[in-house]
């Protein structure tokens, strides 16, 4: 019998909980080496992964193409915001509100898109993209377009004066993130998950099979919301604040590319996703700078190399980095 | 399926990546962490280069730094020399956040100058921790009145006066020269408009029908026309006030000539949306253009007789090539120029905190090419704390209203609009000054 051809023992959750916890405590480490800068580019690469984490789950798991991620986490960012501003509740409840609202918000819009797939959908979810951050301008308690403060306070003063805020956003975003994706992988795994994937290869085999597709799609649609809503909690928290223009429809078209690079069909890579999103400005601001060329280079530089990895991704890596390290053994 | 070894190594993988990644972009501690050596004082924005707002305001940055090239060039300010990082924020908040905080944390300026926009920069402000990092914010292009707010913003300059003000003013203008005519509000739905209108409530102007007001981005030309077919038809010749940017005010002009009703109307621009050279290069007719009026309290771009005027475009000429003289190189240039002066006057041994106090106590005297006065004092922020009245011509030239300059000053609460005697500080010679 051939190596790829063995039957793996599946990987358990408490094993699945250690290697969190591991990876956790890699990045706690990590954090006290590095400076504030990096921590900070390192909370965004946290958030954008969870943002990546929800394209992912919808489009690569359920099959349903979304342009309104970025919508869904302005839901998320303006619950979390005024669970904090105006009812005064803590911020772990906030960020939890965050995932919440956007999640039942995610319900509501999963049963009136229940009939729409492809391109139907791509076009609701890129009209609701477009329009939701702007009628929060239309409701004085959101604070228009100066928006609403997103504040998570200082740091516990038993953490020491060199706690910095930037630390202090790492450990909250790095932590929210790890366990959004711990939770969704072991969803993933169970038997619930492994319907999805059948919904989105053959929907008709899976409904013969006796699985309820419709409501199979509307509570993908309504997880991946909830992570959505994290993610754009957390965004604003490392922005201190949220707006309607915190949320353009570019922010669904960058997610939505990260997660092709990264490979849409499996969530090993929303890491280097989110990576990808905060590093290459940074590439090519060095690259820039160690040209010479001026600041309008550097502004168009991002978006070509991003459409560079694009098409890389899809010549030689379409299932993902993952997958073409898998095929090499 | 989720394999265990794939996973494994999956997560692996992604840690190493994640940490080598963190761990290469290290840069090394710079040896002086406010940005002033013995012969540099580092300056930075974050401002939009590119994007729809970028088209417009994509040119203060480089005005500002071809004038700090221009002092370079004279000597610098105590001997050092100055060097402004431009970061592109595209408008974005998540964007002018992370640009700003990298300009503190990486590029380790001394102070900010110039940030544009009241969403981006309100974001930026905290994520970036100027206020606990006590980094002087300079003369920010946003006319919001929050930002007058010293508690909130303990490191914060204006520039601009306060949109409150300008709506102010501009009641005073419609009472004192409109008498009888029918008014309406035409307003950018955002904090923008919203301080505009309360500055009207606050000035007792009441518009004959509610103001109409549209998010930012949306008034199509279907729309203006809309607008416009409606209050075609009042009798007599209403005053439309347009409170929003240039873009929309070319759109509502041009709604108004596909309509025949450019004559039908007397247009009062605030000053954020009348920038005469866009207007015509957005493909409005110069018929139209000519008669508008509008707030300003800036010398006209156009107006060569004024010696702050004819010395920024000199130094535009020769630092700034290939870059059209307009409304917004000169605003560049201008707070440039107060930026020297602020320098100067924090003296030889240059604090972040001494910087402020100068402005403080001195900000008040530089020399600008502002037409009003400024604001600045231990307790006020403010910079411009005025307006003069202009009328477009068919050129695009903005000349004062009536034949006569008359500038109006105020504040941002319930003060009155009163007629100033200002008289604007004379020209250091060359543009470079010499103030202590």
């Amino acid at each position: 019998m051939k190596k790829a051809d063995k039957v793996r023992k599946p990987i358990t959750t408490r094993k699945r909980l250690f290697l969190f916890v591991l990876f956790g405590w890699l990045l706690l480490i990590l954090g006290d080496r590095v400076g504030d800068l990096e921590l900070y580019q390192g909370s965004f690469v946290a958030t954008y992964a969870l943002g990546i984490t929800s394209v992912i789950l919808l489009t690569g798991y359920s099959g349903q193409l979304s342009l309104g991620q970025s919508a869904l986490m302005a839901v998320g960012a303006y619950a979390g915001a005024l669970s904090i501003f105006n009812a005064g509740w803590h911020p772990v409840i906030g960020l939890i509100m965050s995932a919440l609202v956007a999640g039942v918000f995610g319900l509501v819009l999963g049963l009136v898109a229940a009939r729409l797939s492809g391109p139907y959908l791509a076009g609701t979810t890129l009209a609701l993209a477009i329009s939701l951050p702007t009628l929060a301008n239309q409701f004085p308690i959101l604070g228009a377009e100066e928006g609403i403060v997103f504040d998570v306070g200082l740091p516990p003063a038993r953490f020491g004066e060199e706690f910095s805020q930037y630390k202090w956003f790492f450990w909250i975003s790095a932590l929210a993130a790890l366990i959004m994706v711990f939770f969704i992988v072991n969803l993933l795994s169970s038997r619930y998950g492994r319907t999805f994937k059948a919904v989105r290869d053959n929907p008709v085999a899976a409904q013969l099979a006796g699985i309820n597709v419709g409501r199979l799609k509307v509570n993908a649609f309504a997880i991946s919301s909830g992570v959505a809503g994290l993610s754009g909690g957390l965004l604003v928290m490392l922005i201190s604040g949220v707006s309607p223009s915190a949320f353009p429809l570019s922010l669904s078209f960058s997610l939505l590319g990260a997660a092709v690079v990264t490979g849409l069909y499996s969530l090993k890579g929303v890491i280097l996703g989110g990576l990808v999103l905060v590093a290459i400005p940074e590439i090519a601001d060095s690259l820039v700078s160690r040209i010479g060329g001026s600041e309008s280079f550097t502004t168009v530089l991002p978006g070509f190399i991003v459409s560079a990895l694009l098409i890389l991704a899809v010549v030689f890596t379409p299932n993902g980095p993952g997958h073409l390290l898998k095929k090499h053994h | 399926m989720i394999r265990n070894k794939s996973m494994k190594r999956a997560t692996l993988a992604s840690a190493i990546v994640a940490t080598s990644a963190m761990v290469l972009s290290i840069v090394p501690a710079h040896a002086n962490s406010t940005g002033v050596t013995a012969t540099t004082i580092k300056l930075g924005v974050s401002t939009p280069l590119t994007g729809s707002a970028g088209l417009v305001y994509g040119k203060v940055p480089g005005a500002m730094r071809a004038y700090f090239d221009y002092i370079n060039a004279n000597g610098g300010v105590n001997g050092r020399k100055i060097s402004l990082v431009i970061r592109d924020d595209k408008y974005l908040p998540t964007l002018a956040a992370t640009q700003t905080t990298n300009l503190i944390l990486k590029d380790k300026v001394f102070a900010l100058v110039g940030a544009l926009g009241t969403a981006t920069h309100s974001k930026a402000y905290t994520a970036a921790a100027l206020a606990k990092n006590n980094v002087p914010d300079l003369f920010i292009n946003t006319g919001f009145s929050g930002f007058t707010n010293k508690a909130k913003y303990p490191t914060t300059f204006m520039v601009l006066p306060t949109y409150n003000m300008e709506a102010k003013v501009m009641a005073k203008v419609i009472k004192d020269n409109f008498p009888g005519q029918a008014t309406f509000l035409i307003a950018q739905d955002d904090e923008f408009g919203a301080d505009g209108v309360a500055g009207f409530t606050t000035a007792g102007h009441k518009f004959t029908a509610s103001p109409t007001l549209y998010p930012q981005g949306t008034m199509t030309a279907a729309r203006a026309e809309g607008a416009l077919a409606t209050l075609g038809a009042i009798p007599g010749k209403p005053v439309l006030v347009l409170f929003g940017t240039t873009d929309v005010t070319a759109t509502i002009l041009k709604a108004a000539e596909k309509l025949e009703l450019t004559k039908k109307f007397t247009f009062l621009a605030g000053s954020v949306g009348a920038d005469a050279n866009t207007l015509l290069a957005l493909g409005v007719k110069s018929t139209t253009v000519d008669g508008i009026v509008s707030a300003s309290f800036m010398p006209d771009a156009k107006d060569l007789t004024d010696p702050y005027v004819k010395q920024f475009v000199d130094i535009n000429t020769k630092y700034n090539k290939g870059i059209t003289f307009d409304n917004y190189v000169l605003a560049g240039m201008n707070s440039a120029m107060l930026t020297v002066q602020a320098l100067r006057a924090a003296g030889k041994n240059l604090t972040r905190a001494g910087l402020m106090s100068a402005i403080e106590a001195k900000g008040s005297t530089f020399a600008s090419a502002g037409l009003v006065p400024l604001g600045y004092s231990a307790t006020s922020r403010v910079g411009y704390n005025g307006y003069w009245v202009s009328q477009l011509n068919a050129k695009g030239e903005g000349k004062p209203y009536g034949g006569k300059l008359v500038i109006y000053t105020t504040d941002s609460g319930a003060g009155a609009v009163e007629v100033s005697n200002f008289v604007r500080p004379t020209m250091p010679k060359n543009g470079i000054p010499t103030n202590s």
